[in-house]
């Protein structure tokens, strides 16, 4: 029993050293608010220290009390630097300053700067002396102390600390009462509202704090999120066209031994072999279709997968929705492997449609540039007709880079001088494309 | 008997010779047409009146799928569309099964089973694929928990032995095997069925499948 008591008596004391015998302090939860302002704080509670240092309010007896106040004031200052060792330096302060500081109260508590020189004040002595910390100042100069602490600290810690100076308060009282008057009894409530608001003040910001960091994460994931839906997308189509192909190669390579007369076993056994390559990889590609497909694929409709060959047909229907459009196709076209022409499709696609609806009523120019090595998209609009802040933009951009990247090559965009936008891609793509004369 | 009269609607023209090329080499049938799209295939039905028009599910201008459904809805069309596609069981395939189409077929099927399925398809005494098919029914079915229309009522129409029979057509039986399980000869079961359709309004076995798994009369969970 008697151990048991001992060992928690030591883990209390234990948890107090780790609470409070520490330099460490968590970093001051963030202002909100303009920042210019947040040197502000600081300097007030150094203006505040100033004035209850250098301004007691007692007429001194002893002439200990200036520097003691001058010394509780640097231990302000210093508690917004390391909090802790600040208040047992304030507290040494404290106790020290109980025993010798011996003052007297004056009874109007005007500030000195507010009394007009020469004025002569009636001054009535407080009947008894009162020992420094006890007064105004050092009261205030503690509870400073112990709010500072608070901001900084755990909780418990603080909590510590105000018991702490409680006590030391309550032991002033009893063992010193000649010199105290029974003034440390109007201190406590003053500690314990510097206390309690400190804690406050930290729980509402720390509480703050996380709840912007949340909302930073899931506006993190959000983005995450729609980028890998996106790419799944991207990747969907891309397997999508690459399966239409390989049926073609399927039914192909059982139609050949048709097409001649008495085909040669050697002929009819490579081809099939083709063939049923082609079936295994096709239903590889089903079950990767499988895990790509969403929701949304549905929509997809049954339109087959697009290839530039429909780009008049957009065009056709972003002019109908009444866009002022002008086209440019530079250089010979050609037909490009298939995922170039679908990705090419889905970016003149994409940043039309974004084009529509940041800058609704703009003029916008598509220019198509057939390059030997690469295919290259612009679209440009123009300054929208009066600022639009369109509902849940920018999900477009990161698909149209995803896009771009996966075919090795990349896409920029950004406003241009006059106040319109700008899409540029740049899509490698060899010299010949597909020899199909048609898209799947 | 005469051949078999084949429509081939698919935008890539290799797929159209490539079919048409397996088709023509099967006994009993023919290819009557090629379409590129789903308009060229909703005209050309008509024109032609094939027997089976083979519809792949993609198509520019207009999707396998509502072309299907237009000729399906031409009064007293007997023509009977066979889906082409590049999946199996995705939502496409049930829409098409629901907007008229008879059955579907993998664009990679061997040709013994492409002329398989045409032949099926024309005959109509079976389901085509019957398992798969059913399965791809009640998976949808389940899925897509839409409002049920008042078809009780229809299905009120049918006598005991017809709602039977429709029961077992949804299984995804054949006319003969039904003809066996009942022991009645295969022409009454033929009579049942055809019944059935003209009293539901339905194309064929495949809407009958569809429908008495819509109505709950079969439960998906049924097999």
């Amino acid at each position: 029993m008697r151990r048991k008591q001992e060992a928690a008596r030591r883990g209390l004391l234990a948890a107090l050293r780790a609470d409070l015998w520490s330099t460490a302090a968590d970093s001051l939860p963030r202002m909100r608010g303009p920042r210019p302002l947040a040197r502000l704080p600081h300097v007030l509670v150094v203006l505040y220290a100033l004035v209850l240092g250098l301004f007691p309010d007692g007429e001194g007896i002893d002439p200990t009390v200036p520097l003691l106040a001058t010394a509780q004031a640097a231990t302000l200052v210093a508690a917004m630097f390391r909090p802790l060792p600040a208040f047992w330096a304030s507290l040494a302060v404290v106790l020290a300053g109980a025993r010798t500081g011996m003052t007297y109260l004056p009874q109007t508590l005007t500030f000195p700067w507010m009394v007009e020189p020469g004025a002569r004040l009636p001054r009535f002595q407080h009947a008894d002396p009162v020992a420094f910390p006890w007064t105004g100042s050092g009261i205030f100069l503690h509870a400073g102390v112990l709010f500072l602490l608070a901001l900084r600290v755990r909780p418990r810690a603080a909590a510590e600390t105000l018991a702490i100076s409680v006590l030391a308060a309550a032991a002033c009282v009893v063992l010193l009462p000649e010199q105290t008057g029974g003034t440390p009894v109007l201190a406590v409530p003053v500690y314990a509202f510097a206390v309690a608001s400190g804690m406050m003040t930290r729980l509402l910001r720390t509480t703050r704090t996380r709840l912007e960091a949340q909302e930073e994460l899931t506006a993190e994931e959000r983005a995450h999120r729609t980028l890998l839906q996106e790419r799944s997308r991207i990747a969907r189509e891309l397997h999508d066209v690459v399966a239409h192909h390989m049926s073609v190669i399927s039914i192909q390579a059982q139609v050949a031994p048709h097409l001649v007369r008495d085909p040669p076993d050697e002929l009819r056994d490579n081809l099939a072999g083709i063939r049923e390559n082609a079936v295994e990889a096709l239903t590889e590609l089903r079950r990767i279709l499988g895990v790509l497909r969403t929701e949304d694929s549905a929509k997809d409709g049954q339109a087959p997968q697009p290839t530039l060959d429909r780009l008049g047909e957009l065009l056709a229907n972003v002019r109908g929705a009444g866009v002022a459009l002008t086209e440019e196709i530079a250089g010979e076209p050609r037909p490009l492997a298939p995922g170039v022409e679908l990705s090419a499709f889905r970016i003149v696609q994409e940043a039309l449609s974004n084009a529509m609806r940041h800058a609704p009523g703009a003029a916008v120019t598509l220019r198509l540039r057939y390059r030997p090595d690469a295919l290259t998209i612009r679209v440009v609009n123009a300054a929208p007709a009066k600022p639009v802040t369109a509902p849940g933009g920018g999900h477009g951009l990161p698909g149209m880079r995803e896009r771009a990247a996966m075919l090795g090559g990349d896409l920029v965009a950004g406003p241009t001088p006059d106040g319109g936008y700008e899409v540029s891609a740049f899509l490698p793509a060899g010299p010949s494309g597909k020899g199909d004369e048609s898209a799947p | 008997m005469t051949s078999i009269r084949v429509l081939i609607a698919d935008d890539q023209a290799m797929v159209r010779q490539g079919f048409t090329v397996l088709l023509d080499a099967e006994p009993g049938i023919e290819v009557a047409g090629q379409a590129a799209n789903g308009l060229e295939a909703v005209a050309m039905a008509a024109e032609l009146n094939p027997d089976v028009v083979l519809m792949d599910v993609r198509m520019p201008e207009l999707g396998g799928i509502e072309a299907t459904r237009r000729i399906a809805a031409r009064t007293g069309t007997t023509v009977k569309v066979l889906m082409l596609t590049t999946f199996d069981l995705d939502d496409y395939v049930y829409e098409a099964l629901r907007a008229g189409a008879s059955g579907f077929l993998l664009k990679d099927a061997s040709a013994a089973e492409l002329a398989q399925a045409v032949r099926v398809v024309a005959a109509g005494d079976a389901l085509l694929a019957p398992a798969v098919t059913r399965r791809l029914i009640a998976e949808f079915t389940r899925l897509s928990a839409g409002p049920r229309p008042p078809m009780k009522e229809r299905l009120g129409d049918l006598t005991e032995r017809e709602t039977e029979v429709l029961a077992l057509v949804a299984q995804g039986l054949s006319n003969a095997e039904i003809a066996a399980g009942l022991v009645v000869a295969e022409q009454t079961v033929k009579t049942h069925v055809s019944r059935i359709l003209v009293k539901l309004g339905l194309r064929d076995r495949t809407q009958a499948a569809v429908f008495a798994y819509e109505t709950g009369l079969v439960r998906p969970s049924g097999y």
